[in-house]
């Protein structure tokens, strides 16, 4: 073997010993082993020697090794009467340098309250949010039924099911306790309800009959196996049942007239559905009631329409379940493309994103994405005390050099600061909570949410924990760094500088400042998409448009109804139709043309119309006619919209026939493509039958600017056309807004989040540009005398503050650039990136950063060199 | 303070220490039990040894000179103290007196 010049241990290992022994023991250990290295190289050669000084080193780790040499003197003897004294001193002192330094005192406090405030409401949110639909004892068993539908070219998964699914469910499927099939969809709809006299609208659905026995809406009145039970039945919430009766008490068998037509006896009353819940209702009816309306679709599987929900006995494995209900629709209707699949009630709320059959998030986005805003505010808020303490450790190393001398050992100057750091979060927690209380209402309003500060439990432990977490946040660093002086070094008025402190500092205010960038990007990206959504031309018009339920007198007498409306004065059209154009709401595959692939899956949006519909709407044609009373044999006819003769793939569509569900209907014209699904979505093929019978909503344009007086009008000719139904309308605009209401809430709220980000990171610039310009005042008073002009000084301050900025814009442009994006990829419809998004925010950024280090620049420039000189 | 009693790897380094006299430090230890006993006599161990019977106040030490053959580092020489001393003739005694009273038949012989 190759033997090297002058052999030599190992140097790794020996570097490794270096970095763990014990001071006092590394010189002998070091001699002995390099010792006995030597003689084992002359007694056995190099690699035996090398060996046993590698095993040396090994046999030597034992914790003696890095044990320190013990004091010489005695320890202190802690008593209770010294723990009270040294806490009293503490408090002592950090009154006085409060009292001293009041502008970083100032800075600390407005920072870490508006952070701590933020991420406390933000805690109230998510903590709500979080909350939903969990408050049902048997969540754990509790499923909804899904189906996974296998189009052309992707699965989509929907919440409508089959009727007959729930029963198929409880007698085929032994692990199934219960199942329920209620109507409601995402929205329940209203309903009018009379008693006596008293007409109320209320949100009711359709419900099995063991929908008490799964789910924990407690009954007042009435048994849970009962209540539902007959098809007469009808059960109230009490504040309903207050509505209607006056009184909750003894109202059991008492007459509720449904829809002016039918004739319900109250059965029971549940106590109101809590705000925690994803559905809400005032009354439910028996499911069988609605299986009657449904005639024949009742028992079909193609049809779907329901929920499905499930309760499995105890014990059920999830995955073997839904393993083996997989085909079930499928056995039941040969003809069938969907799956069935069961997925926890509980996560109906926050997880109800499916793309392409898997689960893709939801609502638990922006839960997260909350939750990471509140923790990076905390962050800036506790970078900027991290970096005040330290800045002002050169006005405390006198006190560290003492307590050091006089025997303080290492924790307890560490407890001293951290302390302080958790009593100054103390402080600014009570005063967050202020904010809070102040701020909530505010809040409430921009989050849709009724938010309360209930001080049980978890709120204080929450309240506590998001504070102590702040106040150890910010005190770490200085307490190691501060406690970490050596007394005889400090004392000789030296403040030592280590190496990366200065690193630390400037990486605090980087961080800062490249989180602010993010901030003010992301809202400018999140604002103009919403603006661009809200402007977009949707292909119809949706303003001064109201629409209102096809009930009663109306759905008898639709037509004079619909003439005798156009003719009030104020109204400029008025039609009804079967689709609220705010979403996907029936959509079928059953069409046929010429060349159709039988393997095609396209499905077709359906909007049975009255006539006059497209005109309300003001969609345009492109070709052909709209349907009209001139013909009245347009009830046989089709009218397509542009993405769907695409699909088709149809050339000159006009006075072509297609099959629609066996039967034959000409097509009579083309409409322009119009958004009839949020912007989230591409638009789709649709056509318009004309089926006035089919149609339940009724839409009314009006004339813009007389509003209100048409309102009124229409009000009063309704109740006289339609007495003992409440005229209850909507805005279309109104619902179309509600579409994008998580955007426009995170739009708003990220807008006062990146104006606290901002906020809080300039605090902190203005606290240390405070103390660079006391640090240098020396200096800066010897260059006045040398001639340096007051610009040269300002210059001289804010151009080291820039460099620091500039860093974190350039790291945080790129940054936003990706996250921007990839939530802009969510959207059909979207705008593009501008530069101007980016060049912006640095420079807003960059501009208060300037303003507010400029501040303390000039301030530094104007003093006097002689009263920085004299001193000393 | 712990007491005085040695443990039996204990004794032989206090013994070897008294042995070597001015020349007592942890190598030298190594070597000269290396030599007697029948075992591998571990630096790590002896260190820790002489340590533990440094704070026992059995043995006190100083900085020797420093050698080219250390690396220019100085070694640490050990001297028994008078404790030391004690502990030792204590650990003797006894192992003299339990020697002397062990009945001739305990090993094998004739019952006296």
């Amino acid at each position: 073997m190759k033997k090297p010049a002058t052999p030599r241990p190992p140097g790794w290992a020996h570097k490794l010993l270096t970095r763990i022994t014990a001071p006092h023991l590394l010189e002998e250990l070091e001699g002995d082993l390099e010792e006995m290295f030597r003689m084992r190289l002359r007694q056995h050669g190099y690699r035996k020697a090398q060996l046993f000084y590698l095993l040396d080193i090994l046999l030597l780790v034992h914790p003696r090794l890095w044990r320190r040499k013990p004091s010489p003197y005695p320890k202190p003897v802690y008593t209770q009467k010294l723990y009270l004294d040294m806490l009293t001193h503490h408090l002592l002192l950090a009154y006085r340098s409060s009292l001293r330094y009041k502008s970083s005192f100032v800075v600390n406090l407005v920072g870490l309250s508006t952070g701590l405030a933020c991420a406390m409401l933000i805690y109230l949110w998510v903590s709500d949010e979080m909350g939903i639909d969990k408050f049902h004892a048997k969540g754990d068993r509790l499923y909804q039924a899904l189906l996974n539908r296998q189009l052309t070219d992707q699965v989509v998964t929907e919440h409508a099911t089959p009727a007959p699914l729930a029963e198929a469910l409880v007698h085929e499927m032994p692990q199934v306790a219960h199942a329920v099939a209620t109507t409601a969809g995402i929205q329940m709809p209203l309903f009018t309800l009379t008693a006596g006299n008293k007409n109320v609208k209320a949100a009711g659905q359709f419900a099995g009959r063991d929908y008490f026995k799964m789910f924990s809406y407690p009954l007042v009145q009435g048994d849970e196996n009962q209540v539902l039970r007959d098809k007469n039945a009808i059960v109230l919430s009490e504040s309903l049942a207050r509505k209607l009766f006056n009184t909750s008490q003894n109202i059991i068998g008492k007459a509720v007239v449904f829809q002016q037509e039918q004739t319900y006896l109250v059965s029971g009353v549940f106590a109101d559905v809590p705000a925690s819940s994803s559905d809400q209702f005032d009354f439910l009816l028996s499911f069988e009631v609605f299986k009657d309306l449904m005639g024949p679709g009742a028992t079909n599987w193609g049809n779907t329409g329901p929920r499905t929900f499930v309760l499995l006995r105890e014990g059920v494995d999830l995955q073997g379940f839904n393993a083996a209900i997989r085909g079930l629709i499928k056995a039941k209707d040969n003809a069938a493309n969907t799956e069935v699949f069961l997925r926890p009630y509980r996560d109906k709320y926050l997880y109800d994103t499916y793309e392409n059959g898997r689960l893709a998030g939801g609502r638990i986005a922006y839960v997260k994405l909350f939750s990471i805003i509140a923790f990076f505010i905390l962050l800036i808020a506790a970078s900027n005390f991290m970096n005040l303490s330290t800045a002002k450790a050169s006005r405390r190393v006198k006190e560290i050099g003492i307590k050091k001398a006089l025997g303080s050992g290492r924790g307890t100057l560490m407890g001293q600061f951290l302390g302080e750091s958790l009593g100054m979060a103390f402080l600014s927690g009570l005063v967050a909570l202020l904010l809070v209380v102040l701020l909530l209402p505010e809040f409430n309003q921009i989050t849709g949410k009724r938010l309360v500060l209930r001080f049980d439990t978890r709120l204080i432990a929450g309240a506590v924990g998001i504070t102590a977490f702040t106040g150890l946040l910010a005190g770490i660093y200085p307490a190691i760094y501060l406690s970490g002086f050596s007394p005889s070094a400090v004392l000789k008025g030296k403040l030592p500088q280590r190496p990366g402190e200065g690193w630390v500092r400037q990486g605090l205010v980087v961080l800062q400042f490249a989180l602010s960038v993010v901030f003010i990007v992301a809202v400018t990206v999140v604002y103009q998409q919403v603006q661009f959504i809200q402007s977009r031309n949707l292909g119809y018009s949706k303003d001064n448009l109201i629409y209102f339920g096809v009930e009663g007198s109306v759905k008898e007498k639709l037509e004079p109804f619909l003439s005798a409306v156009k003719n009030l004065p104020g109204v400029v059209n008025a039609s009804s139709g079967a689709h609220s154009f705010l979403g996907q709401q029936s959509s079928t595959t059953g069409l046929e043309w010429e060349g159709k692939n039988p393997e095609d899956l396209t499905q077709f949006e359906v909007v049975q119309v009255n006539y006059d519909m497209l005109q309300t709407l003001g969609i345009g044609m492109s070709g052909g006619r709209a349907f009209s009373r001139e013909f009245g044999t347009d009830s046989t006819r089709i009218i397509f919209n542009e993405a769907a003769i695409k699909a088709m793939g149809m050339k000159e569509p006009v006075g072509k026939t297609v099959r629609l569900w066996g039967e034959e209907r000409q097509i009579v014209g083309v409409s322009k493509n119009f958004h009839f699904q949020s912007l989230h979505e591409a638009v789709k093929p649709l056509f318009f039958i004309l089926a006035p019978g089919a149609t339940w909503n009724v839409m009314v344009k009006m004339e813009v600017g007389k509003e209100k007086e048409t309102l009124s009008r229409l009000g009063a000719f309704y109740r006289e056309f339609n007495p003992g139904f409440v005229f209850d309308y909507q805005f279309l605009d109104t619902d179309y807004q509600a579409l994008y209401a998580a955007e426009k809430r995170v739009s708003v709220l990220s807008k006062y989040f990146a104006g606290l980000a901002i906020l809080i990171s300039c605090l902190g610039l203005y606290g240390l540009a405070a103390f660079t310009a006391q640090r240098r005042r020396k200096e800066i008073g010897i260059r006045k005398v040398l001639g340096l002009n007051e610009m040269g000084i300002v210059y001289l301050l804010v151009g080291s503050f820039t460099r620091i900025v500039a860093v974190a814009i350039g790291i945080a442009l790129p940054l936003s650039y990706l996250l921007t994006s990839r939530w802009l990829a969510d959207f059909a419809y979207k705008i593009d990136l501008q530069w101007w998004y980016f060049v912006g925010a640095g420079g807003v950024v960059l501009l208060v950063s300037w303003l507010t280090v400029g501040f303390q620049a000039v301030k530094a420039a104007l003093v006097n060199p002689v009263t920085t000189l004299k001193s000393e | 303070m712990k007491g005085t009693q040695l443990g039996e790897f204990e004794e032989l380094v206090l013994l070897a220490i008294a042995f070597l006299y001015d020349e007592a430090y942890s190598v030298a230890v190594v070597e000269e039990l290396s030599r007697r006993v029948d075992r591998p006599v571990i630096l790590g161990v002896v260190h820790r040894t002489m340590q533990r019977l440094e704070e026992k106040g059995l043995v006190t030490s100083r900085f020797g000179e420093a050698t080219a053959e250390r690396g220019g580092r100085r070694k640490r020489l050990f001297t028994a103290t008078p404790a030391g001393e004690r502990a030792l003739v204590e650990a003797r005694r006894i192992r003299n007196e339990l020697w002397a009273g062990i009945p001739r038949a305990a090993f094998g012989g004739n019952p006296a």
